[in-house]
């Protein structure tokens, strides 16, 4: 059965190499955003020395692994929607599948595909152009490898729980915008927490936005103490627990939903 | 044992009322009223292994909400559904191993891929054996003709292309059970007969189990050998296309070419329902009165050049069910 859920993410990948204009627009993409990303903070620090008393090329760094990581972590935001308005979930309820496995699958697919052509060529390209630095120490680096996987499971279960909110509302749009915008401003993607005042990071802390980019970077970045390291990873495999088991819960009701209602 | 076992088969859906106008619409978004709606009335029928059934009726009669049920993806308000022993909606998946659907107006196939690569899937989704996968595959590709078009991407595909490959699709891992929704909606006659063709032999060969529902009677007269009619949410018949021609389609319409201007003829029994030129068109009951007599009773003042008689076409018959003007007796409904 595994091997079937493995066939769906090969077909993702093909799936999404069918149209080649796409993913040379998302390596450029990519160069692009770091590029103005990292114009813009260069300004500011040439405006004002130093910040923080964080260097520069640290910041290049971070925007650098922030728009690599969002380059990565694009999902299909529609993909359930479209199935729910045009009634092909039904379809897909016909086969001997599990529905959520069959999504997981695809989007993994998708992201197999964005991390070797598009990510990686954006990769290489950024260590030329923008002078991406190494990890801290290879310790680090694996860590960041599992705090990476750990923030990508945590999007994923918050981008979920919008997607099935399409059994009810149809066009999620707004809401998918409006979580774009939340985790833009709150994890850390554009704007690194030590910027932010503190009483603020506080708070952000409490939030699962900040496990999505902030806490894999910063370990990175060896900003974070070795002991709280594993804070930080308890944390962010807290948040993929919760955000699941919302979306188990809310997956409960759109299939009671449409078995009892017809969609 | 039936294969498929429906008993009161009862589904009502929520139905949210939307008023008229703008005021009306603020309204129902404000303070939505629902009423209830059902759809399907307490049905019941069985259905034995290698039967092939239709399912016809106006639209909104409750066909496809009692296939929906049938597949598990529908969830029955009440009443009791085996397939095969099991509950399609309680075990949806255990259900769908052994069933295979084709809608005629949604594809299956994977958008962007080729079809060969949406059977590949369907290979492991349903793990088909490598003999069968491959036994399966040579007899479709031949019969319906895949070979032509199965690299080739299904959104480039034309509407009887992609339904054949639909076909084949639902086929692929040998089905115990295969529904129908509409199969032939949209074909020409040519692809229409292609696809009959194919499931009258796949019934035959593979003894699969078929049920249809579709507005196309010749879809029914071809391939089907029973048929239940469903009128607002209730079985009005169910039985043989045969019967139901034989019960009420006693009608005879016959046209008569005279060899001079004819006036006119009364015979009792026998309705005149049009008169043109040398021509004229009769209507008769066949249990009533003899084609025969009334030749002879006509030939006996006019010399006849020509005449032809025409059997009703289920399609009338079926009409006049829906308007009412047939109304079926317990007699015979549920001869099966």
């Amino acid at each position: 059965m595994t091997r079937a859920y493995l066939e769906f993410a090969k077909k993702s990948f093909q799936n999404n190499i069918v149209y080649r204009s796409e993913y040379v627009a998302g390596v450029i993409n990519a160069i692009v955003m770091i590029f103005v990303n990292i114009a813009i903070w260069k300004a500011i620090y040439e405006e004002e020395g130093s910040l923080e008393g964080v260097q520069f090329k640290i910041l290049a760094t971070y925007i650098v692994l922030s728009f690599l990581l969002q380059t990565l972590y694009v999902m299909d935001e529609y993909f359930i929607e479209v199935k729910v308005r045009n009634g092909l979930v039904s379809s897909d309820l016909l086969k001997p599948i599990g529905f959520r496995l069959y999504v997981f699958s695809y989007t993994v697919g998708t992201l197999a595909f964005r991390f070797l052509l598009q990510m990686l060529p954006a990769l290489i390209l950024s260590i030329f152009l923008f002078h991406l630095l190494f990890p801290f120490s290879t310790v680090m680096f694996l860590y960041f490898l599992v705090s990476a996987i750990l923030g990508y499971l945590v999007l994923y279960n918050l981008n979920f729980l919008i997607w099935v909110s399409s059994f009810w509302f149809y066009w999620t749009f707004s809401l998918v915008t409006i979580k774009d915008a939340a985790v833009m401003l709150l994890s850390g993607a554009l704007i690194p927490f030590w910027f932010m005042p503190e009483g603020m990071i506080d708070t952000l802390q409490l939030l699962p936005f900040a496990s999505i980019y902030s806490t894999p970077i910063q370990i990175y970045l060896g900003m974070v103490p070795e002991d709280e390291i594993l804070t930080g990873l308890i944390r962010q495999a807290v948040w993929v627990l919760v955000l699941y088991a919302v979306g188990h819960v809310l997956w409960k009701g759109a299939s009671r939903k449409l078995v009892v209602q017809g969609g | 044992m039936a294969l498929i076992e429906v008993t009161d088969l009862v589904k009502e859906y929520k139905l949210n009322v939307r008023k008229k106008g703008l005021s009306g619409a603020i309204r129902s978004l404000l303070v939505p009223e629902f009423k209830l709606k059902r759809a399907v009335d307490s049905i019941s029928f069985t259905i034995d292994k290698g039967d092939t059934v239709g399912f016809i009726g106006p639209n909104g009669a409750g066909k496809s909400t009692t296939v929906k049920m049938l597949t598990g993806i529908l969830a029955p308000t009440s009443g009791s559904i085996t397939v095969g022993g099991l509950s399609p909606f309680k075990e949806r998946k255990k259900n769908a191993m052994r069933i295979g659907v084709v809608f005629g107006q949604k594809t299956q196939l994977w958008w962007d891929l080729p079809v060969i690569d949406t059977f590949d899937l369907l290979r492991h989704i349903y793990r088909i054996p490598a003999q069968a996968y491959k036994h399966n595959l040579a007899m479709f590709s031949e019969m319906l003709g895949l070979q032509d078009f199965i690299n080739v991407p299904v959104r480039q595909l034309s509407l009887g292309q992609k339904m054949r490959a639909d076909i084949a699709a639902a086929l692929l891992h040998d089905p115990e059970i295969l529904f129908f929704d509409e199969p032939t909606i949209g074909l020409d006659v040519v692809a229409k007969e292609k696809i009959r063709e194919f499931i009258t032999f796949v019934n035959r060969e593979k003894g699969t189990t078929m049920l249809f529902t579709t507005h196309d009677m010749d879809d029914i007269e071809r391939t089907c050998n029973r048929m239940i009619i469903i009128d607002k949410g209730t079985k009005i018949y169910d039985g043989t296309v045969e019967d139901i021609k034989r019960t009420y389609g006693n009608d005879r319409i016959m046209v008569v070419e005279f060899g001079e201007k004819a006036e006119p003829i009364r015979i009792p029994g026998v309705e005149l329902i049009d008169a043109k030129d040398n021509r004229m068109w009769l209507r008769f009951h066949k249990d009533e009165i003899q084609a025969s007599l009334i030749l002879n009773r006509l030939t006996q003042k006019y010399s006849i050049s020509d005449f032809t008689v025409q059997e009703p076409e289920i399609e009338g018959i079926i009409r006049d069910i829906y308007l009412g003007g047939i109304h079926l007796d317990k007699s015979v409904s549920g001869v099966c």
